[in-house]
């Protein structure tokens, strides 16, 4: 699937075995975004011509040429990936810490608000760290939401909630975050309107 | 940066079947224009400050120019040839660089991914040796002995075969495939796809045919060639950049590609580059 | 069974979807929609005076709305994807086959606009279509909450036939998937099904065909 980073898009997948591996969103023979691709066993092909990748970025086949091992410098650059507590993390450039550690939650959803980061804080009155921040719409009801901006006008959320939350307090949680969005893009239409 | 080369040749702005006087509002490389066929019969285009353009009506299209065409409209002399059927797919909208779209049209490598099981289908993806040329006397792209397996080759065809292609590039933005003929052996099907630049990042598509197929209904023929066509559409709208890179550096052909070096090599030697990108950003 | 199909139409698709997945075979007649307006002559307007397709055509029958068409393709040969009969799985997916509707209006407004030049607001139309999808992926990620991987319940129904294609199909329109995890998950899920047919704009899984011998391989 896509994702967005600082450094640019990327195509993050998962191999057969399991393993999570991130890459930059373009192959590198017709420009083709990656993310439209396939994974076939430990691999990432294009969809445009079938060209397969490793994990490592290496070019594993070219299938318009099936006796020719494609040479060393056909590669895709690739960033490192850490799963850790439910949650996928991807280093831009050399990683120099480990992810926080998000001990008692579970990922619930990740959604794309049209809103700043700074709009969803003011929406949720709070204020994020490293590890995002906690967040009780309701009593009962602990959320922890992680957000990642996507450029200047748009923001990743994800949700986590405590881990021996109840169905309907899952589903509680998912309709908040919701309206949470709703109330920060109308902050954010107000914001920037003219 | 400077476009003037590619200003004086000629683009598909309609389908001929399509118009009346009701004026089809358009564009041309980034100008408003408006294409009609007046009462009488005769194509009309004009520019948004009022300018009457260059008009031609050939190959079921009406086509025009910006600014001075110094030759004659491309040939196509198997359009004339008695028997044959004459298709107007109609026009497609691709937000991708028209050169884009002609790159693709020249590619065989794609067809298993992209029309699976019927343009191509796995483990049938080795693309063989074949020869490309410029033609000087025309000065045209020319690809020949391109061969390739196909489960479904065309709305006539039953089963697989293996199907030879020649490509002909006759201008910036059309291409001319000729392609094996299931009914008719000895005779080469015509397959053309025309682009109308609307942007250097915009384009109309108008593919056209010219078959030897009694058997199959026109629909039928139009569907084959719109289902064609859309499957690329994904394709084309997610190729970064969207403008055509003319630099060596940016992508990594192989032998496979070798029409599109050549197509790459002849846009920038002639500085037909609107739609291209000719440093890498 | 025969429809009055067009290739690019999805609508036109989710019958030929449903009858594919529910193994009825149809007799297709193909309608000049783009660039020959068939759908609005005579012959077509005799059968659906509306001028739209598609239209199924079953002995005396004649059907002109797409959702009825699943239904009743379903009910002849695959009852099952018309759910259990229980009253919530029912109401769920009575919900998203009416649902449906602001998909073809939104979304495949838009993808009318940006690929076949047809008329409207395609701000407006985007804007309609990205609400459409978070409602959709909002119910998505309850149901995924509840252990089911499809709008209705645990296996797919008409109601997930009927909203698939204009969503699989919203980049056409402009409108990316990017941002709808569950969408995409959902999506694959059908894809994935026995009998599954394309429509170009809807490219093959090909991770589901076997990877062939390796370079080097004996």
């Amino acid at each position: 699937m896509p994702a967005r980073t600082p450094v640019g898009p990327i195509a993050l997948w998962r191999s057969q075995s399991g393993r999570a591996a991130a890459s930059a969103d373009r192959c590198p023979h017709r420009g083709m975004r990656l993310s439209h691709g396939f994974v076939r066993g430990e691999a990432l092909s294009c969809i445009y011509h079938g060209w397969s990748y490793a994990r490592a970025g290496n070019c594993l086949r070219i299938p318009a040429h099936p006796g020719l091992a494609p040479p060393e410098t056909i590669r895709v650059p690739t960033h490192e990936v850490e799963e850790c507590d439910g949650v996928i993390w991807v280093a831009v450039g050399e990683a120099t810490a480990q992810p926080p550690r998000l001990q008692g939650v579970v990922p619930l959803r990740s959604l794309t608000a049209h809103a700043a980061v700074a709009a969803i804080e003011a929406a949720a009155g709070a204020k994020a760290g490293v590890d995002g921040f906690a967040w009780q719409p309701q009593s009962k009801l602990q959320i922890r939401l992680l957000l990642v901006p996507q450029g200047a006008e748009e923001t990743l959320i994800h949700v986590l909630l405590d881990d021996d939350s109840s169905l309907s307090q899952r589903i509680a949680a998912s309709r908040a975050v919701e309206t949470l969005r709703r109330t920060a893009e109308d902050l954010e239409t107000k914001a920037t309107a003219p | 940066m400077t476009h003037d080369a590619m200003i004086d040749e000629w683009y598909p702005v309609g389908l001929f079947s399509q118009l009346d006087t009701n004026a089809r509002k358009t564009a041309l490389m980034g100008r408003p224009i408006e294409v009609a066929v007046e009462a009488e019969g005769h194509a009309r285009v004009t520019s948004g400050d009022g300018r009457s353009l260059p008009v031609c009506v050939r190959y079921g299209h009406v086509w025009s120019s910006l600014g001075k065409p110094q030759k004659d409209l491309f040939a196509i002399p198997e359009a004339d040839q008695p028997g044959r059927t004459l298709v107007d797919v109609g026009v497609i909208r691709v937000r991708c660089s028209p050169l884009r779209a002609v790159e693709n049209f020249l590619d065989i490598a794609h067809f298993p991914f992209v029309h699976t099981d019927i343009l191509g289908a796995e483990p049938h993806t080795e693309v063989q040796d074949y020869k490309v040329e410029v033609r000087q006397d025309a000065d045209e792209v020319w690809a020949t002995q391109v061969k390739f397996y196909q489960p479904q080759a065309a709305k006539s065809a039953s089963g697989g075969i293996t199907t030879e292609y020649m490509y002909r590039v006759p201008a910036p933005t059309c291409c001319v495939l000729y392609k094996t003929c299931p009914p008719r052996p000895g005779e080469w099907d015509v397959i053309t796809l025309f682009v109308q630049p609307l942007a250097e990042d915009l384009c109309d598509v108008w593919p056209w045919m010219a078959l030897f197929d009694d058997a199959t209904p026109m629909t039928d023929l139009i569907h084959f060639q719109q289902t064609i066509f859309l499957q690329d559409r994904s394709i084309l709208e997610n190729q970064i950049p969207r403008l055509l890179p003319l630099d060596p550096g940016m992508e990594i052909p192989t032998r496979a590609d070798l029409t599109s070096v050549a197509y790459r090599r002849w846009l920038k030697r002639h500085n037909y580059t609107y739609g291209a990108q000719l440093v890498a950003q | 069974m025969k429809l009055y199909d067009y290739v690019l139409s999805p609508s036109c698709y989710k019958v030929r979807l449903m009858a594919a997945l529910t193994g009825v075979k149809l007799e297709i007649r193909a309608v000049d929609f783009h660039p020959g307006a068939e759908h609005r002559g005579p012959e077509l307007m005799a059968l659906n005076p509306a001028g739209s397709i598609p239209i199924l055509e079953d002995g005396d029958l004649i059907l002109t709305e797409s959702a009825a068409m699943l239904t009743y393709l379903a009910a002849k040969a695959g009852p099952e994807w018309l759910g259990s009969g229980a009253p919530e799985e029912t109401a769920r997916l009575q919900q998203w086959l009416s649902f449906a509707h602001r998909l073809t209006a939104s979304l495949g407004g838009a993808r009318l606009h940006e690929m076949l030049l047809r008329p409207g607001d395609i701000g407006t139309l985007q804007a309609q279509g990205i609400a459409a999808l978070r409602e959709l992926e909002a119910g998505l990620v309850e149901q995924g909450l509840r252990g089911m991987r499809f709008l209705a319940s645990d296996r797919p129904t008409v109601a997930d036939i009927a909203c698939f294609p204009y969503v699989a199909l919203a980049p056409d329109g402009g409108v990316p998937l990017d941002p709808y995890p569950a969408i995409r998950l959902w999506s694959r899920a059908i894809r994935s099904l026995d009998n599954f047919i394309e429509m170009p704009g809807i490219h093959r899984l090909h991770e589901l065909k076997r990877e062939h011998v390796e370079p080097g391989e004996v």
